[in-house]
């Protein structure tokens, strides 16, 4: 009898209510609520190019120079360049927590010494160049308590347009002639970070 | 040119998921297959996301969250860096004479998660059973039997996490798995709050392990 009274959107809010309950009282659910997977998963590069492998293949040539631990957001059919990042504002150069990059020897960054430790990294873009910045406040959220005073180094860096579309933003180090380029790739766009050891 | 492309790329990643099905254990034989470090931007099929992606925890939890609303927060005790392996409808824990359908065998060391070894760092000396762990980075892994987790300590960091090696363990310690009606899917690491310090929980399938942690500061 009641049923009839209730259209189809309240039968949706009717079913709703029914789920929720559901997964209230249901103690397995309440007892066992663990993160899910990230949406924006948390991924990590090494320079040398995958060295925990070459380590336990006893291959290692090169000394240990640089991790960066960053999280990966998708493009999602969005459009992401002047958009979903909005020009001259800092972003996290990731997702969720802020990015990090440790430095396992003394590096330098636009002329500028970097001692070896550990680093968050962000980016203002823009259309043409981004700047990227290295600041020693580490193990924080986001870009939301960025602080300039913090800042180690900046650098201008131009944007490079590629022909294949990148789906997960991502970073991975390439060896250069004086050290070695942090990629950072997303969408159509990518940029080399030089770093000179 | 795009069909055979993307055909391509689907065997690649059907190669890919069928060795990462498999025992992932295998000493060094399967290493390249079970690695999907991308070596150059260029390096398509790699660079999309990770099967067993990684995640990070800090103590106190969420202390990133809680830096943000207080810039002047103490430093963080803890951070444990891992990747998350499914279960996907695999025993996880099989005695050595299963050798098919599960993930690892008991009494064989397991890198306490997937790919890199787990990376567990202290900011202040820690207290773990009877170690007394001084402040630093530290692989950690585990050998499960049926009834309790040996959790071990490595000095061995930066690491692909199939071949420990345990000439260079510092401490371990010993807990008592507890069964419950869970399912969980995918293996997790937690911290949480204790009145002493805290415990990390580890959790996967109907198992959890809590290993205790205290801080001497």
């Amino acid at each position: 009898m009641i049923s009839l009274s209730l259209n189809k959107n309240n039968m949706k809010f009717l079913y709703s209510v029914i789920l929720l309950l559901s997964i209230a009282i249901n103690p397995i659910n309440a007892q066992t609520k663990l993160p899910a997977l990230d949406k924006s998963p948390m991924d990590m590069s090494y320079y040398p190019n995958r060295y925990p492998v070459l380590k336990i293949q006893d291959k290692i040539t090169d000394p240990l120079v640089a991790r960066v631990i960053y999280s990966r957001p998708q493009k999602n059919g969005r459009a992401i360049f002047g958009e979903l990042l909005e020009y001259d504002k800092v972003w996290r150069l990731g997702a969720n927590e802020a990015t990090e990059i440790e430095f396992y020897t003394d590096v330098k960054i636009n002329n500028t010494k970097i001692k070896k430790g550990r680093y968050t990294l962000y980016c203002i873009p823009n259309d043409q160049k981004w700047i990227i910045i290295v600041n020693k406040e580490t193990d924080t959220w986001g870009s939301y308590k960025y602080e300039s005073k913090n800042d180690i180094v900046r650098i201008d860096i131009p944007v490079v347009q590629q022909t294949e579309l990148v789906e997960e933003f991502v970073m991975v180090f390439e060896k250069s002639e004086t050290g070695a380029n942090l990629v950072i790739a997303w969408d159509v766009l990518r940029l080399n970070l030089p770093i000179v050891f | 040119m795009m069909k055979i492309k993307t055909l391509f790329q689907l065997f690649a990643f059907t190669i890919l998921g069928l060795a990462s099905c498999n025992d992932p254990i295998d000493k060094k034989v399967g290493v390249e297959e079970n690695m999907r470090i991308p070596v150059s931007i260029n390096d398509s099929v790699n660079l999309s996301i990770d099967k067993s992606p990684m995640d990070m925890n800090y103590y106190p939890v969420d202390y990133p969250m809680l830096k943000m609303g207080n810039p002047n927060a103490k430093a963080p005790l803890a951070r444990v860096i891992y990747s998350r392996p499914q279960k996907k409808g695999r025993v996880i824990f099989a005695d050595t004479t299963v050798h098919q359908n599960y993930i690892q065998h008991y009494g064989e060391p397991w890198r306490l998660g997937a790919n890199e070894c787990t990376e567990i760092e202290f900011f202040t000396p820690a207290k773990i059973g009877n170690n007394t762990i001084a402040a630093g980075r530290y692989s950690m892994y585990c050998i499960p039997y049926p009834d309790r987790w040996k959790i071990i300590f490595n000095n061995n960091i930066n690491c692909w996490g199939l071949d420990i090696d345990q000439s260079k363990d510092i401490g371990f310690i010993e807990i008592p798995v507890n069964f419950n009606k869970a399912n969980i899917e995918f293996f997790t690491l937690l911290f949480k709050d204790t009145t002493v310090g805290c415990t990390l929980e580890m959790s996967w399938g109907d198992m959890k392990v809590s290993m205790p942690i205290q801080f001497n500061n």
